[in-house]
């Protein structure tokens, strides 16, 4: 296997180093360079696709969002060109979940592929102008990818890009949030009367696309959607990405295929340890609970887990699932837009249930009624992704709780004293 | 075709007057916001109706579901 490509999402001054795989598809030819010029060498201009052709490439592979929800492309795609009128297409490369740098590595090694498929979409609804959503926190993709659609316009004359930066916030990414964005209203989440793709930008029917999608819409249309149906299962043809979080070290990023056995991607270790599947908005597998597993829609589900946006977090050898959630909790509290009532508050006393929890004091009562209390109510899917996390731990972590209550960290191997405070070490 | 209350959050403060018009279908929260509780009965559209309208934010709505 050839050498992974490390790129730096935050740009040249970021801490955070990501590496990322080759891979089959999306994440090929890593190595000939992210200009228009390199990639052209390997990948030819996005042929005109009329809207039913396109409809029947997605729809043979039964292509998914990629930005969490899993929603059917074909579904999106025809509910927006059935709306009429003038119509939008936006790539969202606003990835806001911190854990998660699949979009970031896109932006960085093969940006083109990204636009490439944007500009087919465009075509196949009658579009003329594609819009770019660029992540706040992230300046080194936001720099790549607004170089990308520089050289795009050079290239291609006929679509005009329009670039958006978005704020570096959780829920920033939000598909409401980006039409406020885009709207000079500022980047929150709000109520959704309708879906984005009936009633969007300025009204219009959006389609509005996490920047994954649109790449594996533009192998879809290239010369490689043979083999790219071949891959994975006959249920689920293709690949996805998945960021794996490095167990303490820098975070990977591979395209995988669906159907690949979690014992191939992850490390003994990392499989016999608590996994957060999905990210600060998924669901906990208890250790061990992925050997048997494959990386695919259905075989998670079976097990109640979901891939969400593609996000794999095991714990490190002596950090705790409790401990862990309820820090991920304060952040998520911390992250809410403040506009929304029951998030607004909701968040913060579940961050104090769960720390409680953690420093011995049961307060898995409270959570479990505050879960029930925020879920649903919000105008994003934030409280709800929130309260996810919290229920999955409850739910399988369970005697890890009652260990807590009774004093003991079973994988901090220590103590808990009264204060809250972590004593006794390993022993 | 039943009817629901929706709230639209962010406008929501948390008054609670629709709690007062209608607490066959809402109950509030530890902080005040509305819990809406299942679908609008018939018998109910009349309140429930009144319950959006006298909203000071005008953050509730009846909505086909």
């Amino acid at each position: 296997m050839s050498s992974p490509v490390l790129v730096r999402p935050a740009g040249d001054g970021g801490a955070t180093v990501v590496a990322v795989l080759p891979g089959a598809h999306v994440l090929r030819d890593l190595s000939a360079g992210a200009s228009l010029a390199d990639h052209r060498r390997h990948t030819p201009a996005p042929p005109t696709l009329s809207l039913a052709d396109l409809l029947v490439r997605v729809r043979a592979v039964d292509v998914r969002g990629r930005g969490g929800a899993g929603f059917p492309f074909a579904t999106k795609l025809e509910a927006v060109a059935g709306a009429g009128r003038r119509r939008e297409v936006v790539v969202n490369l606003s990835e806001g979940e911190p854990v998660s740098f699949k979009d970031a590595a896109l932006g960085l090694t093969r940006p083109h592929l990204v636009l490439d498929g944007a500009v087919l979409v465009a075509r196949a609804l009658g579009c003329r102008v594609v819009h770019v959503v660029l992540p706040g926190e992230r300046a080194g993709v936001a720099a790549a990818v607004r170089r990308a659609v520089d050289e795009c316009g050079r290239e291609d004359t006929r679509t005009r890009w329009r670039l958006h930066r978005a704020e570096g916030r959780f829920v920033a990414g939000q598909a409401h949030a980006v039409v406020e964005l885009m709207s000079g209203r500022p980047n929150l989440p709000v109520t959704a009367w309708q879906p984005v793709a009936l009633h969007g930008y300025h009204g219009r029917p959006t389609l509005l696309s996490n920047a994954e999608t649109f790449a594996h819409v533009a192998v879809l249309a290239g010369e490689h959607r043979a083999a790219y149906a071949a891959t994975g299962t006959a249920e689920e043809p293709g690949t996805r990405l998945l960021t794996l979080d490095g167990h303490g070290e820098r975070p990977t990023v591979t395209e995988v295929a669906h159907g690949t056995p979690w014992e191939e991607l992850l490390t003994d270790e990392a499989l016999d340890s608590p996994v957060l599947v999905g990210g600060y908005h998924g669901t906990w597998a208890a250790a061990g609970a992925l050997r048997g597993l494959t990386v695919s829609r259905t075989g998670m589900a079976s097990a109640g887990l979901s891939l969400g946006a593609g996000v794999v977090l095991p714990l490190s050898d002596g950090d705790c699932p409790v401990h862990r959630t309820a820090a991920i909790v304060s952040y998520l509290a911390a992250q809410s837009a403040r506009r929304c009532g029951p998030c607004r508050h909701g968040l913060p006393a579940l961050a104090d249930a769960m720390h409680a929890t953690d420093r011995g004091i049961d307060r898995s009562a409270r959570a479990r009624a505050l879960v029930d209390l925020v879920t649903g109510r919000g105008a994003c899917a934030h409280p709800d992704g929130t309260a996810r996390t919290v229920a999955s731990m409850l739910a399988r972590f369970g005697d890890e709780v009652a260990a807590h209550a009774s004093g003991d960290c079973t994988y901090r191997r220590s103590s808990i004293v009264a204060d809250g405070r972590v004593a006794g070490g390993s022993r | 075709m039943s009817t629901r209350l929706r709230v639209d959050w962010p406008s929501c403060k948390g008054r609670g007057l629709c709690f007062e018009v209608l607490p066959e279908l809402i109950s509030l929260d530890e902080w005040d916001y509305p819990v809406v509780h299942g679908d609008v009965p018939d018998d109910l559209l009349g309140l429930a109706r009144e319950a959006a309208r006298t909203c000071p934010t005008l953050a509730l709505r009846l909505v086909p579901c």
